[in-house]
């Protein structure tokens, strides 16, 4: 290694070394792992017959920067049945998963001469993404119970110049919703100051019925069709008003031409069988959660109301999550820790079978 | 020789879309080739699905498939590299370049480039801030870069050096000596070294590709980049790799994990079968390569258009400057009138107007189509030369 050379690169890197802290840790692959925001469902054979297909049928080779138009307008379809917004296949762009969809948005997404304003508790992949180009940054005080950006926090944020929000609706940590009139407030502030938000609802299938979001200024991300079983294929979106999609489109195609074309039809066929596969999913999910819910409370566990059916989101005293954790550990299991999301009074586990036996273990901490 | 701007993706994706307009076109573009995946890579795929390996992968890819990227690498490039540290998987090679100059250039920072070159690094170059300083190349050379010429290149400034062999869209390969003399200039002047080396199975006649990292001192300043795209015809999965030092992985570590997360998990099982698998496809399809560049010199030579020999790579880089039109008039041209698309040279660079990027990745039967068609352009334009009307 030349040794100045390396210096110096480090050296600069080094102001960035608190946006670029882990995520969850790669050990939990290897873990129990219920560090995930949702469960990894078994593959429905119909999708592995529909991409098996593609790719006997030749679709090994490039396929368009913003994705194959068919999934684009699966896509579009999902979301305005889920938003009440008209999306078209024009407005969306495919990604290699969410946390392209994070940096594609959070980069190329005009934020005017304004800090862009983050919630104090977020995913914390939104401050990785942020980190590659340093942006100025402004944060938006959470409420206590859901931890989603306060209203009044949000409009001090572009009363100060800020033009560029982002939310997670519900969020990454508790699962908790900004209802239709938050939603319409915000929607309003955005226009009043001439903003835009990026809003995060990948967790809004996991949540019955709708989960609000403005129809004008907004970037929605998210991941393809979660809880088909193809989390780890890596296909999300971008859906963007469509004056905003060439510079995110040229610098998707800078940096990967094109999302993997087995993701892309897989997600396509998880698409086709969404409406009738997730509500049955989703109805599992929400009886697991509730029964969760239960049991932590019973054991006195403080258990957040949430709104998505795949998480659980804890809190606990600094002394009662130190020796959680280490208890989960000893025994093999893995959660999401609160403090990389900036609420380090709480864990999130995943909603699944395994989750009680770790439930059992953080009571008797 | 100052920068030079260039917006040559947008240009290119228009022409390609008006190409799929064609149902007779005939595509001599895109560097994706004609033959479709193998079937074992297919079949792995497949198999990863019905397993329902749907776990997830670490940022930097599946262990497996790092340690098969580290056998190949040693194998082809006589270059040994830690699986565990020193073996970044990507979206392509596409984000393996992106990663590189991420990982190496900021504000301010100058890269040294061989021109012409891939446009793909002026984009990414420009994202980090840095700037690219552009070494002329010359087809009398077959478009080698001269070490000597980079040299005097070199400032406080400068950063990096990025060698592309074989090139993209110059099809130069650079020499042993060259490169011994090129990882000099870097080891002297404490430069890292891009190196791309996408093409590496791809060299023809007596060339030998020499990769940057096997010279003496380089290993531990360069960044190489590969992929499964064009040695497995696997484009559309998007399977690369970078492999560097450790320290500097590290780095190229973080961000692959704050830009894209993980490569899609499907495409690196059948990454591992690509690279543990047979390699019989692999040497048809370089045997095949080698009997369609000789078609399409041999057409070129016929209709007069001058080149660079294509020493490796898939491509050719010729000169129809003697036209009076500029490669984009020259391949619209050819694009509206015999439904030939090939690119501009200006896609690639502002100061290679005259030139124009030909493939060789169609059946040989509609190469053949396409270089008659080309013929005829090539007699409409010579017979408006002789009426002094050609523009």
């Amino acid at each position: 290694m030349p040794p100045d050379s390396l210096a110096a690169l480090l050296q600069r890197h080094r102001a960035n070394e608190d946006l670029n802290a882990a995520v969850i840790p790669a050990a939990a692959r290897n873990a129990l792992d219920l560090a995930a925001d949702a469960v990894v469902g078994p593959l429905d054979e119909r999708i592995i017959e529909a991409t098996g297909a593609a790719l006997d049928a030749g679709h090994t080779h490039y396929e368009p920067v913003p994705g194959i138009d068919e999934l684009r307008a699966a896509l579009a379809q999902h979301l305005s049945e889920a938003t009440g917004a008209g999306w078209d296949a024009a407005n969306l762009l495919v990604t290699a998963g969410m946390q392209e969809s994070r940096f594609l948005t959070l980069q190329l997404i005009d934020a005017g001469d304004g800090a862009t304003a983050l919630p104090q508790v977020l995913h914390p992949g939104v401050r990785k993404a942020l980190g590659t180009r340093p942006r100025e940054t402004v944060s938006l005080a959470v409420d206590a119970e859901r931890r989603l950006p306060r209203l009044q926090a949000i409009r001090a944020a572009l009363e100060g110049g800020s033009r560029l929000v982002y939310m997670e609706s519900p969020s990454r940590l508790t699962g908790a919703t900004l209802d239709a009139d938050e939603m319409a407030a915000i929607a309003t502030m955005l226009a009043d100051h001439d903003a835009s938000a990026i809003i995060d609802r990948g967790l809004a299938p996991w949540v019955a019925g709708a989960v609000a979001a403005p129809t004008e200024r907004v970037a929605l991300i998210g991941e393809a069709f979660p809880g088909a079983g193809i989390v780890s294929w890596l296909a999300g979106y971008v859906a963007v008003p469509e004056d905003w999609l060439p510079p995110i489109q040229s610098q998707k195609q800078i940096m990967a031409i094109c999302t993997a074309t087995p993701a892309q039809f897989g997600a396509l066929e998880a698409g086709n069988l969404y409406p009738q596969e997730q509500p049955p999913r989703l109805e599992h999910m929400q009886a697991l959660r509730s029964r969760l819910q239960d049991r932590a409370r019973a054991a006195g566990l403080d258990v957040l109301a949430g709104g998505a059916a795949s998480v659980l989101a804890l809190r606990l005293s600094p002394s009662h999550k130190a020796q959680g954790l280490t208890r989960l550990a000893d025994a093999g299991y893995q959660v999401a820790d609160g403090s990389d999301f900036g609420a380090p009074d709480l864990l999130r586990l995943t909603v699944c079978d395994a989750a009680q036996a770790a439930l059992d273990l953080l009571a008797d901490a | 020789m100052p920068e030079r701007k260039k917006s040559g993706t947008n240009l290119l994706y228009s022409m390609m879309a008006e190409a799929a307009s064609y149902d007779d076109a005939v595509i001599m573009g895109r560097g994706d080739p004609d033959f479709d995946t193998p079937e074992h890579i297919i079949a792995a795929a497949k198999e990863a699905m019905v397993q329902n390996h749907s776990d997830s992968s670490p940022p930097e890819g599946l262990p497996e498939l790092r340690e098969a990227i580290a056998a190949r690498v040693e194998r082809v490039s006589g270059v040994a590299y830690d699986p565990a540290s020193e073996i970044v998987v990507t979206n392509g090679g596409q984000e393996a370049l992106f990663l590189m100059v991420l990982t190496l250039i900021g504000p301010g920072d100058e890269m040294i480039v061989p021109e012409p070159n891939y446009n793909t690094y002026l984009d990414s170059t420009r994202f980090a801030g840095g700037r690219q300083i552009e070494v002329d190349t010359f087809p009398q050379q077959n478009f080698r870069a001269d070490p000597a010429d980079v040299r005097r290149n070199v400032n406080e400034r400068t950063r990096a050096l990025l060698l592309v062999s074989p090139n993209n869209p110059a099809a130069s390969v650079i020499s042993p000596q060259d490169m011994r003399d090129l990882v000099q200039i870097a080891c002297d002047h404490d430069l890292f070294i891009i190196s791309d080396e996408i093409y590496d199975l791809f060299v023809y006649d007596d060339v030998v590709h020499t990769s940057a990292a096997a010279m003496p001192g380089a290993r531990e300043r360069t960044l190489t980049l590969n992929a499964l795209s064009k040695a497995y015809s696997m484009t559309g999965w998007r399977v690369g790799w970078v492999t560097g030092p450790a320290p500097l992985m590290e780095r190229l570590r973080e961000l692959k994990a704050a830009i894209t997360g993980a490569t899609s998990i499907i495409s690196q099982y059948a990454g591992i079968a690509a690279l543990t698998g047979p390699q019989e496809p692999v040497q048809m399809m370089a045997d095949t390569y080698v009997r369609r560049r000789r078609a399409v010199l041999e057409a070129l030579d016929e209709m007069g258009i001058e080149y660079g020999v294509p020493e490796g790579g898939q491509f050719i880089f010729a000169d129809i400057g003697f036209t009076g039109m500029d490669s984009m008039q020259f391949a619209q041209r050819v694009l509206s009138e015999q439904h030939v698309l090939v690119y501009p040279g200006s896609a690639f660079s502002e100061a290679r107007k005259q030139y124009i990027r030909m493939t060789f990745l169609q059946p040989e039967d509609k190469l053949r189509e396409g270089l008659e068609r080309m013929k005829i352009a090539m007699e409409g334009i010579r017979a408006e030369l002789g009426n002094g009307s050609a523009s």
